[in-house]
């Protein structure tokens, strides 16, 4: 075998999927820092909310902007399909590398230049302040410079279609001997699940605003209602992308939450079968939910009703999940190590934001919390915080694999309770004013509120500064971490059947596999290592 | 044992259907019909979340890892298990979505007897139309009973949210909406602009005033008085008009109250200190050039957040005569 090259210039033009991951997992991290920032800039300018703080309303309107576009298109997709995908995939089904190694090279500069246009956005003049979702006429009409927009979404879906055709293609043909559908790792099924949403959903989203770009600068009227086009077109088309890139993020995290329960309790993960169905019967009922987004948009009656039934019915495959992992805990061996920790912190947010999603879903009650802060408040739980935070969990259970390194675990587990301590109240109050139907995206709110939005603020500051910590856990260990040992969690999964971090081709040969990756305790144990 | 847990499971469907169906049933008062709805789901989710947290917390103790080479059970799966938590769910997300869809069939269907208002939304404020012809800004006077709001919009995309009737809908330009709400106690209801539109936002503020049937048949008669009288417009008084019809009192006050401005009563010949640390002290002109050129002299402590205006000479000196009414 060839030796792994070392040195910048290895890294500028490297086509090594490893290598691709970790630098993936930088950039994130980056634009991960940048969303936390601008969340503490706005929070601050919530401390008083009559009058104006350190922020005003155009700022605090871009603020926002920007922090969900990097939150969710910068840092949670990213982090997901791009590192974990890259880093795991190829280890966890047996391959040397994936099937087309200079295109995924290409996808990661494309994202890369897609975060430069973001940050242009950020502090050009004509600033983005549109809301992530950029609507028009007031992304037509107003200030901003939406062509920022565009571009970014063009070169971020130019990105991620590559990405999707090229592990789709990996999963399917890189598999190693042996290694069927069955014994895929459920971070391997939640990713692949990830990348079909992403063929399908992208290009719509990329045809969305490439007519947003046309009635801004040429003058069409695809979205202008009084020249025969129509604004809520743009709804549909966005949502139909954007709601389903919730379950884009989603279904690895499922998956990721499986592997590390499944770990941390030495047991088989409950229910295979039914997990890895209920990862493809989101990929599909996920494209059958997006009119939930225009529940008060003027849409016919009868529409909004079907797409109640579409949204709501997500919550089976959901909760027998969620049932499932509570059943691999049962009778297993379990071990509070800090990824185990957040997986099960994770479990206890992502519920509140689960049962509070159904309400969004139902569409009687939906009408009074539509855009308000109970949606901000919903979404934080069920998705930003909650999945970030397992993300945390995910980089430090393999954190010894594609560094070579062991974290800091007591600074590891401090971090943990300090970020969910945060997270459990931080959005609390906002489930009150949206309750009482105050919407979001309000600069200044009324003043009846102003004592619950400080315990918010406070709260969010906590969950802040536990970020913060687990971010510093893991740049000290990198550098000052005590070397791993090939497999720390003596996982059967094939991804810790070699040394930490792996060898450049990964495999000396390509291993054929006789057995899944949970088999814990099987009677006659006939679990096959890597060699 | 599997059987015998899908014969409790359809029993336990057919007990449950006869409920969603009462549900169902049209309720006089969709406010009421809405808090009944939040009471069901408040309990079921409490209860999901016990069902989740309560276990999940006793096993990670009761299932302690005691020594290092320990393993859990070695159980593949039940199927009776997996059916009754996949039911179950199903069970309740099915009652939920009807007595969902019952909620909204009451929020959505407008009874015979109601009236129609017009609502027009704008960059920044509400322009209201009653039954009569007669236009206010960022106020709804409407007399007790069933009110039907049609909704548009002049510019960008707003939302007419009315929360103490548990109701909502945008006002999109080019297209007309509606929703409707059933006005019983005369008072003040707050609307708010829930589709987000720009810097002015959070101030897109209104209210609805419902009245009793004779006050607001005074009101009509005083309304319809006036407009025969305005034939000779003074400045002052069209400049009132302006400053309603533009949309200024979204954000300024004209009573002493600071909203997302300063309050535009007494500003003329006050002292006002800028961004950059000047003092100037307001007059005519800085009134003229403030709405032409909002972000030209911006003023210490707010936001700047100001749209501009483009009108005609007469028409800013009419807003600056007003203006200097106010006390
Ligand atoms: C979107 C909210 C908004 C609207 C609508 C708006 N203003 Fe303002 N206005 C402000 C803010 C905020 C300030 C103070 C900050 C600044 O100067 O930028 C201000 C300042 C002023 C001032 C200076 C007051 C002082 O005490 O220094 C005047 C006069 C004024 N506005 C008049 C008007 C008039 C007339 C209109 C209607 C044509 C109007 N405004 C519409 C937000 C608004
Ligand atoms: C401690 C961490 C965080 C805090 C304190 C925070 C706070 C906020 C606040 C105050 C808003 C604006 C609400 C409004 O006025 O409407 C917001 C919006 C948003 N946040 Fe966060 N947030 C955090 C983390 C995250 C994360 C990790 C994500 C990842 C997906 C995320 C995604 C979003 C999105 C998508 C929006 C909506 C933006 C829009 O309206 O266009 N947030 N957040
Ligand atoms: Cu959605
Ligand atoms: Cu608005």
């Amino acid at each position: 075998m060839s030796t792994q090259p070392t040195g910048f210039k290895s890294w500028l033009l490297t086509t090594d999927h490893k290598k691709i991951g970790v630098m993936y997992l930088v950039t994130s991290l980056v634009f991960f820092v940048v969303g936390l920032l601008l969340a503490f800039i706005m929070r601050t300018e919530q401390l008083d909310i009559t009058k104006k703080v350190i922020i005003d309303a155009d700022l605090y309107n871009t603020a926002f902007t920007i922090h969900g576009a990097a939150m969710v298109l910068f840092w949670m997709i990213p982090v997901l399909l791009g590192f974990l995908a890259n880093y795991m995939i190829p280890l966890m089904i047996g391959a040397h590398d994936v099937a087309f190694p200079r295109l995924n090279a290409l996808s990661f500069w494309l994202y890369v230049g897609a975060g430069l246009i973001a940050v242009m956005a950020l502090i050009l003049p004509g600033r983005l302040d549109t809301g992530w979702t950029g609507y028009p006429p007031y992304s037509i009409v107003g200030p901003a410079n939406t062509a920022f927009y565009v571009f970014a979404v063009h070169l971020l879906g130019a990105s991620s279609i590559a990405g999707a055709v090229n592990f789709i293609t990996t999963i399917i043909t890189l598999r190693a001997p042996g290694m069927t559908w069955g014994r895929l790792n459920l971070t391997v099924w939640g990713l692949f699940g990830g990348f079909i949403i992403q063929l399908v959903g992208v290009p719509v989203l990329a045809a969305a605003v490439t007519l947003l770009l046309f009635d801004k600068y040429l003058g069409t009227s695809f979205y202008d209602g009084t020249k025969g086009g129509s604004p809520i077109l743009y709804e549909h088309l966005f949502w139909f992308y954007a709601h389903p890139a919730v379950y884009v993020v989603a279904l690895p995290v499922f998956g990721i939450v499986s592997d590390i329960i499944s770990t941390f309790s030495r047991k088989r993960i409950y229910g295979y079968t039914s997990m890895a169905i209920a990862i493809m019967i989101i990929t599909v009922v996920g494209f059958e939910t997006w009119v939930h987004h225009l529940y008060v948009a003027g849409t016919l009656n009868w529409t909004r009703v079907v797409f109640m039934w579409g949204t709501i019915a997500i919550g089976v495959p959901t909760g027998i999940k969620t049932f499932n992992w509570l059943a691999t805990l049962h009778k297993g061996s379990i071990d509070l190590k800090t990824p185990m920790l957040h997986a099960l912190g994770f479990i206890s947010l992502f519920t509140i934001g689960g049962v509070t999603g159904i309400a969004n879903g139902l569409l009687g009650f939906d009408i009074q919390v539509h855009d308000t802060h109970w949606v901000v408040a919903h979404f934080h739980y069920v998705l930003a915080i909650s999945m970030s935070m397992l993300c945390m969990g995910a980089i430090y259970y393999w954190f010894p694999k594609f560094t070579g390194k062991m974290y800091n675990e007591k600074l590891g587990k401090t971090a943990f309770w300090i970020t969910l301590i945060g997270a459990m109240i931080a959005f609390l109050p906002q489930f009150h004013l949206g309750y009482d139907g105050i919407p979001r995206r309000y600069w200044k709110l009324p003043s009846q509120y102003a004592g619950e939005m400080r315990i918010a603020v406070i709260f969010s500051y906590i969950t802040i500064a536990g970020f913060l910590m687990t971010l510093y856990n893991f740049v000290h260990s990198a550098i000052k971490g005590e070397k791993a040992p090939a497999n720390p969690w003596n996982s059967l999964s094939l991804e810790w059947q070699i040394p930490s971090p792996p060898p450049f081709y990964n495999f000396e040969q390509i291993p054929t596999i006789t057995d899944g990756p949970y088999e814990y305790g099987k009677p006659a144990d006939t679990t096959v290592k890597a060699h | 044992m599997l059987k015998q847990m899908v014969r409790l499971l359809t029993a336990a469907l057919f007990v449950s259907l006869p409920y969603a169906a009462a549900a169902a049933e049209r309720v006089a008062d969709p406010v009421k019909a809405w808090n009944n709805h939040f009471k069901t789901w408040a309990v079921v989710s409490i209860v999901v979340y016990l069902v989740v947290t309560v276990p999940l917390i006793y096993f990670v103790f009761k299932y302690k890892r005691r020594h290092k080479d320990e393993t859990g059970a070695y159980i593949v799966g039940n199927t009776a298990l997996e059916i009754l938590w996949t039911i179950v769910p199903m069970i309740i997300i099915i009652m939920l979505g009807v007595q969902s869809w019952a909620v909204f069939n009451d929020l959505r269907d407008v009874p015979k007897d109601h009236i129609e208002v017009k609502a027009v939304g704008f960059m920044y404020g509400f322009e209201m139309y009653s039954p009569e012809g007669i236009k206010t800004i960022n106020e709804l006077r409407v007399p007790v009973g069933n009110v039907k709001v049609n909704l548009s919009s002049k510019d960008v995309i707003h939302d007419f949210a009315l929360p103490a009737f548990r109701t909502r809908e945008d006002m999109v330009p080019g297209e007309n909406t509606y929703l409707w709400f059933s006005a019983k106690e005369p008072g003040e209801y707050p609307v708010y602009c829930a589709e987000y539109c720009g810097s002015g936002h959070s101030s897109m503020l209104a209210k609805v005033i419902v009245m009793k049937q004779e006050d607001y048949d005074a009101w009509v008669k005083k309304q319809k008085g006036e407009g025969t009288t305005v034939a000779a417009l003074t400045p002052e008084t069209k400049g009132k008009e302006l400053v309603e019809r533009l949309g200024c009192l979204g954000c300024h006050g004209i009573a002493g109250e600071i909203k997302a401005g300063p309050a535009l009563n007494g500003v003329i010949g006050k002292s006002q200190e800028l961004e950059d640390g000047t003092k100037v002290v307001i007059d005519e002109a800085f009134v003229k050039e403030k709405i032409a050129d909002p972000k030209a002299k911006p003023v210490k402590g707010f936001g700047h957040i100001m749209p501009p205006n483009a009108l005609a000479k007469e028409e800013y000196e009419a807003i600056a005569a007003y203006i200097n009414t106010l006390k």
